[in-house]
């Protein structure tokens, strides 16, 4: 059974079209992550699966029920606001409990229920307070929990931690993903923020001017991804993308004088493509020393950046940028030209013309 | 050194205007003080003192109670009814129509129409022999004969607070829809994902956000129905039968119609001394309101 299923999805203000036909079907317990730019219809989309806006075309099946026309009330489902939502007159414990109230659970019942959400929180000392009592850490587990306390099939989330600074969100993204394993709900999760994502997904939506871009694992999304778009918004630093030409099995970089002879696997891919986009993420490549064989490009190193963790460094070849990470001791002369070996199964090639995966 | 500076060069840049209040108000006020421990008489006699007789007799006197009631009742009708339909305007305008924009500029009308060209207005539409309203009951068949809707003691207040709820409900229910879109489109989405009804949401979760305004509009329109004066005066002058004689109506037909100057004054500063008590009152409990929110 399907927990969430998009059928068609489409919605129109006036004459743009911001979803254009979403499918997505979403098994029982999983993390769902939209992904993407600002604008791209992430929220719309979460909207309509909620309720609050209404799809142009399209039905959404929640719990193999359809839920068009439904009010969002009787949707069995709850949300997480970007700005949380919290009604400001309104104590902590009422906060929590509103949905309950609204749904006429006796007073005890609505306690106890409220005390056990506060508990797997731990906001319990902070239930007597009003909203404008508490940090953005807090408010944010207080939105979490008038969520959690309605038990509902699915849990929706609109960019929940985007207004925390950059430590806390940390630890709530650990927090949501220690309570997604503790309770084995549903999740629709929306962010632009790609770690994010890959680290609470157990599925990633891609989205890209309204339509899905790729729709897969993160693993699959960082290893495999479908499309240039999908690689270059993923991954940080960004994915290098190089020009090439491939002829005859061999890559010849734009800018650069040496071929790279393609691993056998991707020869037969790319027989047929001439220009295509090269991709390598800067973690797949290392320093070269000299001698060293197999596959390799020659850059000239223009800015090199300690970042703490890691080296990045900037490079170009020709008129293109190669950036690579790498150990942090690394032993790189800016101005000189530097040979970076390439690990042959983390190379990436694109379609220029389509974008997609060869 | 440099706070008393300061505070120094404040007193001097506000002078001037303190001189011009003290004149223009200050002045009067305390002439009227004056005046109202006399017995003058608008024209001719200064006057001599009289001690508190003034007000004795006006507070005794059954015309100031009664006046007293007839206000208090203008008052609370008309402010409360304009609250209300006033917060309905707002929440109607408040929703996504086509025309909407049309409809709450057109709203604004009423209270920008002077008083007296409103008050013109519904003298006209209650007119005994050709007002429209006469002739809309009559064609709905609620009546059966042309009323003087302001000549009938029974009748004359009522008409006064609709015609001035009509002129004065726009600026509740722009205060009120001014408020309503300060209320964050997510809580009213939170709210709806919650399961409030309509009147759940209004009640515990839109009407925070508008307690405070309307307070502000409460008080406003209190102490203006308190002080009332033109409207009456052009469509009753505080008649039949003195039952649409409010206190400012008393005061003129005290100072001016009578000219007894100095009980019109005596009374003009107990209505002062009413309004202000009201004023007090409102601005504690509009400090109380936004302390808690
Ligand atoms: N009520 C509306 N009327 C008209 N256009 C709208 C409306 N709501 C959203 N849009 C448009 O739809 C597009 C998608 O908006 P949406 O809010 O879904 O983006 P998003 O992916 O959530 O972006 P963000 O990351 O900034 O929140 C935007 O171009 C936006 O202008
Ligand atoms: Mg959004």
């Amino acid at each position: 059974m399907s927990a969430l299923e998009l059928i068609n999805v489409r919605k129109r203000y006036g004459a743009v079209e911001t979803l254009k036909g979403i499918d997505l079907s979403l098994a029982s317990g999983e993390f769902l992550v939209l992904l993407g730019p600002s604008g791209c219809g992430k929220s719309t989309l979460l909207n309509i699966i909620a309720g609050l806006a209404e799809a142009t075309d399209g039905d959404v099946r929640i719990g193999d029920r359809s839920v068009t026309g439904v009010h969002p009330k009787d949707r069995d489902i709850a949300m997480v606001f970007q700005s949380y939502a919290l009604y400001p007159n309104m104590s902590v414990a009422r906060n929590i409990g509103f949905g309950l109230e609204m749904r006429n659970v006796p007073a005890a019942e609505r306690t106890e229920a409220v005390q056990k959400a506060a508990k797997i929180l731990q906001i319990e000392n902070l239930l007597g307070r009003k909203p404008s009592e508490l940090s953005g850490g807090q408010r944010q587990r207080v939105a979490i929990g008038r969520a959690l306390v309605r038990d509902p099939q699915i849990f929706l989330f609109d960019e929940p931690l985007s207004n925390l600074d950059a430590k806390l969100r940390m630890e709530m993204r650990t927090e949501l993903k220690r309570l997604h394993q503790m309770l084995g709900t549903t999740i629709v999760y929306v962010t632009h923020d790609q770690i994010e994502a890959m680290t609470l997904a157990t599925r990633i939506a891609v989205m890209r001017d309204g339509q899905i871009e790729q729709l897969a694992t993160p693993d699959e999304i960082y290893n495999r991804p479908a499309t240039r778009y999908v690689a270059g918004f993923v991954g940080s630093p960004p994915m290098n993308m190089l020009d090439a030409t491939v002829a005859d099995g061999i890559a010849h970089i734009d800018g650069s004088l040496s071929g790279i002879p393609l691993p056998q696997a991707l020869r037969e891919n790319a027989a047929s493509a001439r220009d295509v986009i090269i991709g390598i993420r800067p973690e797949s490549l290392t320093l070269a020393s000299s001698e060293d064989a197999g596959l390799a490009i020659e850059a000239k190193v223009e800015v090199v950046e300690l970042t703490g963790p890691e080296l990045v460094v900037t490079s170009t070849i020709g008129s293109q940028r190669l950036t690579a990470s790498l150990p942090p001791r690394s032993q790189i002369a800016v101005g000189a030209s530097q040979r970076f070996n390439i690990d042959p199964s983390a190379l990436h090639i694109f379609d220029k013309a389509t974008g997609k995966r060869v | 050194m440099t706070s008393t500076w300061i505070t120094t060069r404040a007193w001097l840049l506000m002078l001037p205007l303190l001189i011009v209040m003290v004149a223009i108000i200050g002045w009067p006020l305390v002439d009227t003080v004056r005046l109202s421990f006399t017995d003058a008489k608008l024209v001719g006699t200064e006057g001599s003192f009289v001690g508190l007789d003034n007000y004795v007799k006006i507070l005794s006197g059954s015309n100031f109670q009664r006046t007293l009631i007839t206000t208090f009742w203008f008052a609370v009708l008309s402010v409360s009814a304009e609250m209300v339909i006033g917060v309905l305007a707002a929440l109607l305008l408040n929703q996504q129509f086509y025309g909407r924009s049309i409809l709450r500029a057109l709203m604004i009308l009423p209270w920008a129409l002077p008083t007296v060209v409103n008050a013109t207005l519904w003298r006209l539409i209650y007119n005994p022999e050709y007002g429209a309203l006469n002739a809309m009951l009559m064609q709905f068949g609620l009546i059966d004969a042309y009323r003087s809707w302001l000549g009938e003691p029974g009748t004359a207040l009522a008409s006064l607070i609709v015609a001035d709820c009509w002129k004065n409900f726009p600026l509740v229910a722009l205060i009120a829809l001014a408020a309503l879109q300060a209320v964050p489109r997510d809580i009213t989405a939170a709210s709806m994902v919650d399961g409030a009804g309509a009147w759940s949401r209004f009640r515990f979760v839109i009407m925070p956000y508008l307690a405070g305004p309307l307070m502000v509009a409460l008080v406003l329109r209190t102490i203006e129905a308190f002080k009332v004066f033109d409207i009456i005066w052009v469509m009753t002058r505080g008649g039949p039968a003195n039952s649409t004689r409010t206190l400012s109506i008393l005061v003129y037909q005290e100072a001016f119609s009578f000219q007894r100057a100095g009980s019109g004054a005596s009374l003009a500063l107990i209505v002062t001394l009413l309004v202000t008590v009201l004023a007090v009152a409102y601005a504690a409990l509009i400090r109380k309101s936004a302390g808690v929110s």
